[in-house]
């Protein structure tokens, strides 16, 4: 299996948040840590019932991977202003995120988007919490 | 008259009519109340006993087996089930499990198929966000077999008790008992009783699964009727490589047994529950188990009043690959038909150019394959569906279903070719006896100057097929010449040089699977894979390590079988997939025998890479959670052979 993650930014959370998934966040993700990710958005899902950001960024090995991003669906986006075109290939972005329990899985459940480029952001303001 | 005598005469009346009416309703559907309850409309979600409920989170926390019946390998299975399975390609498009559809969001819509002449309920029709269309068949059709495929909704059947509706559901999927964990075996069966009280519907479902649980669980969720309601429908839109990020669309995620540490976390936050009955186990979901908790007595020596489990799994598994002596046909997809030969299937192309058979059973049932295909390619004629103004220019002795008519068709080609998936006994006994029975010319021509050798249907396998048929073994003598493959390939692949029956029929070899010689045979057009002996819903992998077979070339072929399989709609149906033992199947159903595989491989490299020897390792149980449904204590592929083959694998071909 493969192993490995990256920063580990912060301690104990909140237990898990809504019930549209078809799968339990408190079960997929651990909510108690949060890693960091920069770098380039490879695609942009915006769906229901689950957005999806696909970023390619370093492991901590510094291996560059496809870290898929579970994101809010577009209801929810839609509230904040977020639509298909709000991010593009290519974007330099920032994501904090809550990592998959299993070892050596690549993806992440939302906390927070930044775009340094024009300050664009998510998840830093009251509401915005991946539902 | 007098006031008395009239109101006997009419209780007399009252009682004959009610008398022949009640016969009138028995003979229609004997189970049906007199009026039975309308239980179709849109309905909403109102309560349950989700545990997500406790913490209003509404999602299920991860570790909380309470009220679970589950066995140790039911707690194993759940202790290692990765939520992230269902971000892989194969399942991020399944609807929720059976057991769950009550419980998912988005309300649920009950709508009734009548007949059209009687106006009698057909069947039941319910339909949840995340689901298949379910239908209750209220007609009195039978189950199907046990070698029939299995679905997420199951098939089920209906039937009145008063004013409750009783469902049987048998042929389900393997999935989760609820979600974050507790997992479902493929072999439950699963009782429904729907109960409309007004505005109210009660379902309480019993769901006996024979490998995970002990006993059955049971649990009821009720609903309100809501006619502004609109069940909400959500259409799947996953990727191609899945929701689980990197770059490995065969991704198998799971927790290493002890390695899944978020079990306990949520009695952080609830220090009143003590942990041990949060692990599920009959032993704790009785009133008895409160003498435990006070000390009195220990768990280990409590005696509570469980109820068995009704379904025999080991006859159930069983019956999914008979071994009765005969021979049993499924109708598969376009030119396709599977053929159960005393537990070996065997798949057969039927068409306007002949026959093709993908193995030939054990010699012993060569009569009676012959005899069922003899079945398949001479079906009578059915009555002529073209004539008059749907078909013209086809008039008289011209059409060519005249012949339909008049009860002189075409006579039907003979077998052609046989492909062997492997040099396996039960892929190649009949070969000699069967394509004796059949005609591929083989040269010719030219007038009477070449003789044409070909007196029988061509052999094609892979050339380590051959090598083996053709070499004497130890205790064997060599396979004789009129047995042996005529056409052998080398490469990665071997196309049959044209079409037949209309379809591109292409052989895969897949290299040190369960031996050297292994292929898997796809029919494009029909859209069925021929597995051979690489998938099986029996067992656990014969895995012939001198042969020169492995796990890895085992999972490898599986993960072939998944990249050129696509379902037909929510992980379901589709390309069909013929095992070399067992029921017919789809990728869900491979992608389930793959993910166990995987998972076993990668217990055993752990304890490996732990310093393991073979015997500690069987020691450990590593296959503990998947015994009960392909391992096996006797016979010629035992789970220790099994363990011992995957340890040997990843030692010596890491």
């Amino acid at each position: 299996m493969r192993r490995l993650f990256p920063i580990v930014l912060a301690g104990v959370l909140l237990a898990s948040t809504a019930a549209y998934s078809h799968h339990s966040y408190a079960a997929t993700y651990d909510v108690g840590k949060e890693i960091k990710l920069e770098g380039k958005l490879i695609q942009f899902s915006f769906k229901n019932p689950h957005s999806y950001v696909t970023i390619q960024a370093p492991d901590s090995k510094g291996e560059p991977q496809r870290w898929s991003v579970e994101w809010a669906g577009t209801s929810q986006l839609s509230t904040r202003g977020i639509t298909q075109e709000s991010l593009k290939v290519g974007d330099a972005i920032i994501i904090v995120g809550r990592p998959s329990r299993v070892p050596g899985e690549f993806k992440l459940l939302m906390v927070n988007l930044t775009r340094p480029s024009d300050g664009f952001s998510w998840g830093t303001r009251s509401g915005e919490v991946v539902e | 008259m007098d006031q008395t005598r009239r109101i006997r005469m009419t209780c007399r009346l009252f009682l004959l009519l009610s008398a022949m009416l009640t016969g009138v309703c028995a003979f229609a559907q004997p189970a049906r109340p007199a009026i039975p309850p309308d239980i179709a409309g849109e309905w909403v979600l109102q309560s349950n006993e989700d545990p997500g409920q406790i913490g209003g989170q509404g999602q299920p926390t991860l570790g909380y087996y309470l009220g679970i019946p589950f066995n140790d390998a039911g707690r194993m299975r759940a202790d290692t089930s990765a939520e992230s399975i269902w971000g892989t390609p194969e399942y991020q498009c399944r609807p929720h499990s059976a057991p769950h559809q009550w419980r998912g969001l988005g309300g649920a819509r009950i709508l009734k198929e009548e007949d059209p002449l009687t106006r009698d309920i057909i069947a039941y029709h319910i339909q949840f966000m995340r689901g298949l269309d379910w239908p209750i068949y209220m007609d009195g059709r039978s189950h199907p077999p046990a070698w029939a495929p299995h679905t997420w909704t199951g098939f089920s059947t209906g039937e009145w008790l008063g004013n409750t509706l009783k469902v049987t559901t048998t042929h389900l999927k393997d999935g989760y008992l609820r979600r974050a964990g507790p997992q479902t075996s493929d072999m439950y069966t699963m009782t429904d009783f729907i109960t409309r009280h007004g505005e109210l519907l009660t379902a309480v479902t019993v769901i006996d699964d024979p490998i995970y649980q002990d006993e059955p669980f049971i649990q009821s969720t009720t609903y309100q009727v809501d006619i502004n309601a609109t069940t909400n429908w959500e259409t799947c839109n996953g990727s191609s490589t899945g929701e689980n990020g990197g770059n490995n669309r065969h991704w198998v995620p799971h927790f290493l047994p002890g390695q899944n540490t978020g079990l306990t976390e949520w009695l952080k936050n609830e220090k009143w529950i003590p942990e041990e009955p949060t692990r599920g186990g009959i032993k704790t979901i009785y009133p008895e188990y409160k003498s435990a908790l006070n000390g009195s007595i220990k768990v280990a020596d409590l005696k509570v009043p469980a109820s068995k489990t009704a379904v025999n799994s080991s006859k159930a598994i069983a019956d999914q690959s008979p071994k009765d002596g005969d021979v049993h046909v499924l109708p598969v997809q376009g030119n396709i038909y599977m053929v159960i030969a005393d537990g070996t299937n065997i798949t057969v192309s039927v068409g306007d150019e002949g026959v093709l058979m993908v193995n030939t059973g054990t010699p012993a049932m060569s009569d009676k394959i012959l005899a069922a295909v003899r079945q398949l390619i001479n079906q009578p004629p059915a009555p002529n569906q073209c004539f008059g103004v749907n078909c013209r220019g086809t008039v008289g002795w011209s059409s060519p279903f005249i012949n339909n008519t008049i009860s002189s068709p075409t006579p039907a080609k003979p077998l052609r070719y046989i492909i062997n998936t492997s040099a396996a006994p039960e892929n190649i006994g009949g070969n000699q006896k069967i394509a004796s029975s059949g005609y591929f010319p083989r040269g010719g021509g030219f007038g009477n100057a070449v003789a044409n050798p070909g007196r029988a249907a061509q052999i094609i396998a892979h050339e380590n097929v051959l090598f083996r048929m053709s070499a004497a073994g130890p205790n064997s003598p060599a396979a004789p010449t009129a047995a042996q493959p005529t056409d052998t390939y080398f490469d990665e692949f071997h196309k049959l040089p044209e079409y037949f029956n209309g379809e591109a029929v292409i052989v895969y070899h897949e290299p040190s699977a369960n031996t050297d010689g292994d292929s898997i045979v796809f029919f494009r057009h029909s859209e069925v894979i021929s597995a051979g002996n690489i998938f099986s819903t029996v067992s656990y992998p014969f895995i012939d390590l001198e042969k020169g077979g492995s796990v890895q070339g085992v999972i490898k072929g599986l993960n072939h079988i998944l990249d050129l399989a696509v379902a037909e709609y929510r992980s379901q149906g589709g390309t069909w997939i013929i095992p070399g033992r067992g029921r017919l199947s789809d990728t869900a159903d491979v992608a389930s025998y793959r993910n166990m595989l995987s998972i076993v491989r990668d217990r055993v490299q752990d304890l490996i890479d732990k310093g393991m020897t073979v015997e500690q390792v069987k020691a450990a149980h590593p296959t503990m959670d998947f015994d009960g449904r392909y391992g096996s204590d006797t016979g010629s592929w035992t789970t220790a052979m099994f363990i011992e083959a995957v340890y040997k694998s990843l030692k010596e071909k890491k």
